[in-house]
């Protein structure tokens, strides 16, 4: 029946080439704005991942509740009635045994690397400007195994902190309000006790406003004297051989620990929510575009299958079964469907290649071109929610054209 | 063998009304017979049972020996593809075909199209459509669609054909070329031909003439 189907799609040429339209313009619409936010999740997640950690274990942050120093004043019995509860957070925010994490996570071939942090916050000062600022004190050779800083880094080495000496590197954005410059010096305090001088080194740009304005890295021991805390650490980032196991492990030492671990992407797990808002916005316009195709093809194959019915009736008479009727109609949904489906990919492949050269704002690693992805999942994807509505809209049309009865057109028009 | 109708009967709606009243008749391979009788006492009715276009409600219809209502949907088909030809009172082509492609529909059902082709060609120069067959039914006259239309009923070269007022809508030439053309095959392939008619002159021409009135044979 693939004959006269085309045939009959042919002869409408006009309704044909518009529902076509309708089923590429959705399916491009797809794969363009897929691949377009499918590349900015990457990249999101690629920042995420590599300029953190695949797991961060830390201190777990205890507030006070309102009871929790009834003990401590009172003694185990009493009932006590604050008038004013005491509240804040306890203050030792430090990983009580980094030794029971750094011998297990020895013997874990899961672990690639993974780094002892000293995270504080201070305030950053030169000449008159001050700022406040994350400052992470590590092993910078074991940092840069975790993280991907090395590849950010626009001036100096990233290694070059060494371990000890009070050197730092600090995000280009954070440098330029301070009007800072490689090399240079600035004062570090953490609000107790003493400021200190720090040796700017090196800057790094990874393309995350909020993380190049605020964030310093430093040597652990000197973050450490900074704080008045010797061989302290609040943190311990991991880098993983397989990022995908990430949230899984992280469950499972959570449990096990007094620690706080988390995996990345439940470290971000405001980012992955406003992703999956994307995804649904992204999927509900294309399903909202092929359903209008699918609505086209419906109508136009409902229409054919009533102007067309002595036709049916004389083929059903040449001896054409209820299924070839079926076949006739269903087979020219598919093919629009098909056709749509094909021409949709091609012309979203063109949107990205287009999309993937305009020039946005410098980032960093990224290059300063749009991310696109040209994920083989979404072009297959595109293509199989093009072929299917067009499928489903034509079906109904056609079980219809199937069940028409030749002998009661035939008598209706004949007599 | 031919066809055999015993005591076929056929009712409608609800209530019921009976249309057919109980006939019983037989048309022997290679005649050429018409049905005649009154408007509304069911002359088409029973060419669409005796043609197996519509089952009766009771009754059997046995063709060269089959009992039409004991066979798969898919067999049914296959004999009104192979044995049966059409030709109703409008022509029905398909529009979107030229006049060749109409007429080689029924071998395309049965995959022959290469095979009859030669056959439709040779058919439609007879029936002086020589010059049209690349043409499209919305080029060709009202007989010569007609024309095109009988064609594509005789190209599996069936046993039977089966003509619900096949003239009713020509003037008298085009009416006269339709059943001397009928006759030229019932003669030549003897091959039955069967065809209702209001035209006396052309009841006629027939061998034998089904006089019906209210649902039965008179004679
Ligand atoms: N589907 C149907 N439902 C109800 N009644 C029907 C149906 N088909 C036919 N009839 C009735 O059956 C009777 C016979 O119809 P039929 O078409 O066989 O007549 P006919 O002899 O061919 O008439 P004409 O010469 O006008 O074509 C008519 O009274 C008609 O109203
Ligand atoms: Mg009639």
């Amino acid at each position: 029946m693939l004959f006269l189907a085309l045939r009959h799609l042919l002869s409408r040429k006009r309704q044909s080439v518009l529902t076509l339209t309708g089923i590429v313009l959705g399916t491009a619409a797809y794969v363009a704005i897929s691949g377009m936010m499918l590349g900015f999740q990457t990249f999101i997640v690629d920042q995420l991942v590599n300029n953190d950690a695949h797991i961060r274990i830390s201190a777990r942050e205890e507030p006070i509740e309102p009871h929790s120093l009834d003990e401590d004043f009172f003694g185990p019995e009493a009932l006590v009635d604050w008038k004013a509860a005491p509240s804040g957070r306890r203050d030792n925010a430090y990983i009580l045994s980094p030794r029971f994490w750094t011998e297990r996570m020895d013997r874990m071939p899961e672990v690639a690397a993974y780094s002892q942090q000293l995270v504080t916050q201070v305030i950053v000062t030169r000449a008159k400007v001050a700022k406040a600022a994350r400052l992470i004190g590590s092993d910078p050779a074991r940092q840069a195994q975790v993280a991907n800083i090395k590849n950010y880094m626009i001036k100096g080495q990233f290694t070059d902190i060494g371990i000890g000496g009070n050197r730092i590197v600090m995000g280009d954005g954070l440098l330029k309000q301070l009007g800072a410059s490689v090399p240079g010096t600035v004062y570090l305090s953490v609000g107790k006790g003493q400021t200190q001088p720090f040796k700017v080194i090196g800057s790094f740009h990874l393309g995350v406003k909020a993380l190049d304005d605020s964030t310093l890295f430093g040597a652990l021991p000197d973050v450490q004297k900074l704080n008045g805390t010797p061989s302290r650490i609040s943190d311990i980032a991991v880098r993983l051989h397989d990022v995908e196991g990430a949230r899984e492990l992280a469950t499972s030492w959570n449990i096990l620990s007094q620690e706080k671990v988390q995996s990345w992407d439940q470290a971000n797990e405001g980012i992955m929510s406003v992703f999956t808002t994307q995804d649904i916005v992204r999927n509900s316009m294309t399903i909202s575009i092929l359903i209008v195709a699918g609505f086209g093809i419906y109508n136009i194959l409902n229409m054919a299958v009533t102007h067309k019915r002595r036709e049916i009736a004389i083929l059903r008479s040449m001896g054409y079964e209820s299924s070839d009727i079926v076949a006739l109609f269903l087979t020219q949904g598919i093919i629009l469907g098909v056709l749509g489906g094909i021409i949709g990919c091609l012309l979203g492949y063109g949107v990205c290649e287009i999309m993937a050269r305009i020039p946005v704002a410098d980032r960093g690693l990224g290059g300063n071109h749009m991310i696109i992805v040209f994920f083989p999942g979404i072009y297959v994807r595109g293509f199989i929610i093009a072929f299917s509505s067009a499928s489903i809209a034509s079906f109904l049309p056609a079980r219809a054209a199937g069940r028409l009865s030749p002998i009661d057109i035939i008598r209706s028009e004949n007599s | 063998m031919g066809i055999l109708l015993t005591d076929i009967r056929k009712s409608f709606g609800s209530p019921p009304t009976q249309v057919l009243k109980g006939i019983s008749l037989e048309i022997q391979e290679g005649e050429f017979v018409s049905i005649v009788g009154r408007s509304g006492c069911g002359k088409s009715t029973l060419l669409y049972i005796m043609s197996t276009l519509d089952p009766p409600s009771s009754g059997t219809v046995l063709i060269d020996g089959q009992d039409v209502n004991a066979i798969s949907s898919r067999e049914l088909h296959r004999f009104r593809n192979l044995k049966m030809g059409f030709v109703f009172q409008f022509h029905h082509l398909l529009p979107e075909l030229n006049a060749l492609e109409n007429v080689l529909m029924p071998a395309m059902k049965a995959n022959r199209q290469e095979e009859r082709k030669a056959f439709a060609i040779s058919l439609m120069e007879e029936f002086g459509l020589g010059k049209k067959l690349k043409s499209f039914p919305g080029q060709l006259s009202g007989g010569e669609q007609q024309r095109v239309a009988i064609a594509r009923g005789l190209v599996m070269e069936p046993r039977y054909l089966f003509a619900d007022e096949p003239t009713g809508n020509l003037d008298s030439a085009n009416g006269n070329a339709v059943m001397s053309l009928f006759r030229r095959i019932n003669q030549e392939q003897k091959m039955a031909v069967i065809y209702v008619t209001h035209d006396i002159d052309f009841s006629k021409m027939a061998e034998r003439t089904i006089q019906m009135s209210d649902g039965l044979v008179l004679s």
